[in-house]
């Protein structure tokens, strides 16, 4: 029901720390927007802006074609569900959900009805008499949740809400919001979400779109595919995707017509030619490769010695062998640089720490960025 | 009444503390007999001195009490003697019938409950805009009250008995309630209690649409019912057995506390000598409200509050 916008939005603190430095972005009627990046990048504050917790130093916020910028929080038609819960300790969690729609002067039957109408829907019904402090943090959670939609907001925000939930109740909460968004929707409540983590599962999982903030300043704002396939810059690339991307120095080479990216150990990876075509003029010019952890594989010990002399393959040293149990996290040495690959587990395969094994790097995933601006050149 | 020996509960936080320190003694492995007795003596030790510090503090009650069952010869003769030779408990018909009491409780009490009232209102709006506001002169204001704190009472009595006399409300206790109603205590403590509320209960009260007056009345104090029951209990005993400044103020007969009105009747009139045991028995009729008081207060204040809502 609405369209949040933000205008070259500004923020110092009364220190005199400035915490945002310009953020335009445009989210859509019903979109599911996620900001992720590391702790300190200005998420929260951001957030906070938007409620109208925080003071916008300068630029505009606009709430469904309206500037907001000085209106109080209950004004803009938000919702917001904090990383501690704020349920109110000395109230029930029926009022805790009521509080805010008394304050609205809502009748008595349509509370109860929104009430029960949430209650059933985060199963919560049976917790309706008690004190939050009686309640498990995934319950508490579920009641902020509830709080949030008795509102019925046109846009909800969400601070780090999973962050303080142990890793079973984490995913099966972040699966109720994806759910809360979907049937929202379905009900004609088109509601817009706008959602801060810094973790980025629940970002690549959650997401419509995801904006990548960095000290202040947004990064790159895409579909978490998009954004995974095709970062925009290094740092994105560095961000997003566990394990992160290889990121490691090299030059642009050209031998025989052929471009080759050469690292500074003289490791060698021929680039194809569709990628080759956007760096031609970077030839002898170093640049940021990045590959990620799953396009390094390990050539089969049976075929190595027959392909050792073949292109994009090199010899690495293995430090460390992590096993999920359906994969596994090498990390291994190629010179002074440091690499992960991350490779199917294969029984008949064992592989040690300690030990050098053959490694073929596939080049037509691979990404460069350039080594001032940190811009992608090749995706 | 010393007000020092109250321990003052800091909002949730020690109630918190408490509860943890519980969990760590819990979680502790089966000790050796050798720690268990030396944690006992350690507990002995702690017990006996608690108990020690508690007979001080009671003592001078109880030889109150017991000095007004004695006759005034005995309290000379056996002056440490905490049992009466006799119970003479008509003593205390007699004293409350000597002198109006029941008009003078009346006084004190009326006069300390709306002053203690009037105390907590502001005091709680104060420390409210001081702590969960945000403007430019906040801590201005704040180092304003503390400074006013190291300022001692008695500096203010002659610019305040002033304005009183010009305001007209010398000899009332309009004048009493109004020359008390601001503490600088109160919103000294309350300050530290509303810093404890975590923030986003308040910004989540906001978003929720309510008013800073909503949020100060429904979310912040039902949360601090233990530290508004000590300051309520505070001022009421601070004001309730108030002397000086009432003496100062009050000339009428009737309008006088409790404090003065003992002190007239017992002491400064003399038509009873010095009747010590009537002058102890009036003592303790004059400090049974307060103890009653104290009753009911203790249980709130004692409860603090289980959780905060939120997690740290
Ligand atoms: N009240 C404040 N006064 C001054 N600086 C602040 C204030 N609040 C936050 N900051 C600073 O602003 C920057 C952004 O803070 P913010 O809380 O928005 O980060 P965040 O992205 O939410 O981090 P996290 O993931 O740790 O929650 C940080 O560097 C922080 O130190
Ligand atoms: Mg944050």
């Amino acid at each position: 029901m609405a369209e949040v916008i933000l205008r070259q939005v500004e923020k110092v603190y009364p220190n005199g720390f400035k915490a945002v430095h310009g953020i335009d972005l445009t989210i859509h009627e019903g979109e599911f927007m996620v900001f992720v990046g590391p702790s300190g990048c200005a998420k929260s504050t951001t957030l906070r802006m938007i409620a109208g917790l925080e003071d916008i130093s300068d630029g505009q916020i606009m709430i469904g074609n309206k500037c907001v910028n000085n209106l109080p929080p209950k004004d803009r038609g938000i919702s917001m569900v904090f990383q501690n819960y704020a349920l109110y300790p000395h109230m029930s969690v029926y009022e805790n959900m009521a509080f805010g729609l008394k304050q609205q002067k809502i009748n008595k039957r349509e509370i109860e009805r929104r009430i029960s109408d949430a209650a059933e829907t985060l199963e919560i019904t049976h917790l309706l008499a008690s004190k939050p402090g009686e309640m498990s943090g995934g319950q508490r959670q579920r009641v902020a949740l509830g709080r949030a939609m008795v509102r019925k907001p046109d846009v909800f925000l969400f601070d780090e809400p999973l962050s303080n939930l142990d890793a079973k109740l984490r995913v099966s909460t972040r699966i109720s919001i994806a759910q809360l968004h979907h049937d929202l929707k379905a009900e004609g409540q088109n509601a817009t979400m706008i959602y801060v983590t810094h973790d980025q599962v629940e970002a690549m999982t959650l997401g419509d779109r995801i904006c990548v903030l960095d000290q202040g300043k947004i990064m790159q704002v895409d579909t978490p595919m998009n954004l995974y396939h095709s970062p925009a810059n290094k740092f994105v690339a560095g961000f997003i995707g566990s394990p992160a991307m290889n990121l490691l120095r090299a030059t642009v080479n050209q031998e025989n017509d052929a471009t080759y990216i050469q690292l500074d150990n003289g490791a060698k990876f021929l680039l194809p030619s569709e990628k080759a075509e956007k760096v031609t003029g970077k030839i002898g010019q170093q640049v940021w490769f990045g590959l990620r952890p799953e396009h390094i594989s390990l050539v089969a010990p049976s075929t190595e010695a027959a392909t050792a002399q073949e292109q994009n393959i090199e010899l690495t040293y293995i430090k460390v062998v992590e096993s999920m149990g359906n994969e596994m996290y090498l990390y291994c040495a190629l010179g002074q640089e440091q690499i992960i690959a991350r490779c199917h587990f294969d029984p008949k395969i064992n592989i040690q720490h300690s030990e050098s094994h053959y490694m073929h790097f596939d080049m037509s995933h691979c990404h460069l960025f350039d080594i001032d601006t940190e811009m992608a050149l090749v995706n | 009444m010393s007000t020092q020996s109250i321990d003052l509960p800091l909002g949730n936080y020690q109630v918190q503390q408490q509860q943890a320190d519980k969990k760590q003694k819990l979680a502790k492995p089966a000790t050796p007999v050798s720690t268990l007795l030396k944690s006992a003596s350690s507990l002995l030790v702690k017990h006996s001195f608690l108990s020690f510090a508690g007979l001080i503090m009671v003592f001078p009650f109880v030889w109150m009490l017991s000095g007004s069952m004695k006759s005034n010869d005995e309290i000379f003769s056996n002056p440490l003697n905490i049992f009466p030779e006799q119970f003479r408990w008509q003593t205390f018909v007699e004293t409350f019938e000597s002198a109006p009491f029941g008009l003078y409780i009346m006084n004190s009490f009326t006069v300390a409950f709306f002053t203690t009232l009037i105390v907590m209102i502001n005091s709680a709006m104060f420390a409210y805009a001081i702590t969960q506001l945000k403007f430019k002169s906040r801590t201005v204001l704040y180092f304003i009250v503390m400074a006013c704190y190291m300022l001692p009472g008695a500096v203010t009595y002659i610019p305040s008995y002033i304005t009183l006399a010009n305001l007209g409300l010398l000899d009332s206790h309009t004048g009493l309630i109004i020359s008390n109603a601001a503490s600088v205590f109160g919103v000294f403590y309350l300050r530290q209690v509303f810093l404890k509320v975590h923030p986003s209960l308040i910004e989540a009260a906001r978003i929720d649409g309510a008013g800073e007056v909503k949020i100060l009345w429904a979310i912040v104090l039902p949360q601090c019912k233990a530290a508004l029951a000590t300051l309520f209990l505070i001022t009421f005993i601070t004001n309730y057995n108030s002397y000086m400044w009432p003496s100062l103020l009050i000339t009428s007969q009737d309008l006088n506390l409790i404090a003065t009105g003992i002190r007239q009747f017992f002491i400064a009139e003399g038509n009873y000598g010095l009747n010590w045991s009537q002058i102890m028995a009036a003592s303790t009729i004059a400090v049974m409200p307060l103890l009653i008081l104290f009753i009911i207060c203790q249980k709130t204040i004692l409860s603090g509050i289980a959780d905060n809502g939120v997690k740290e």
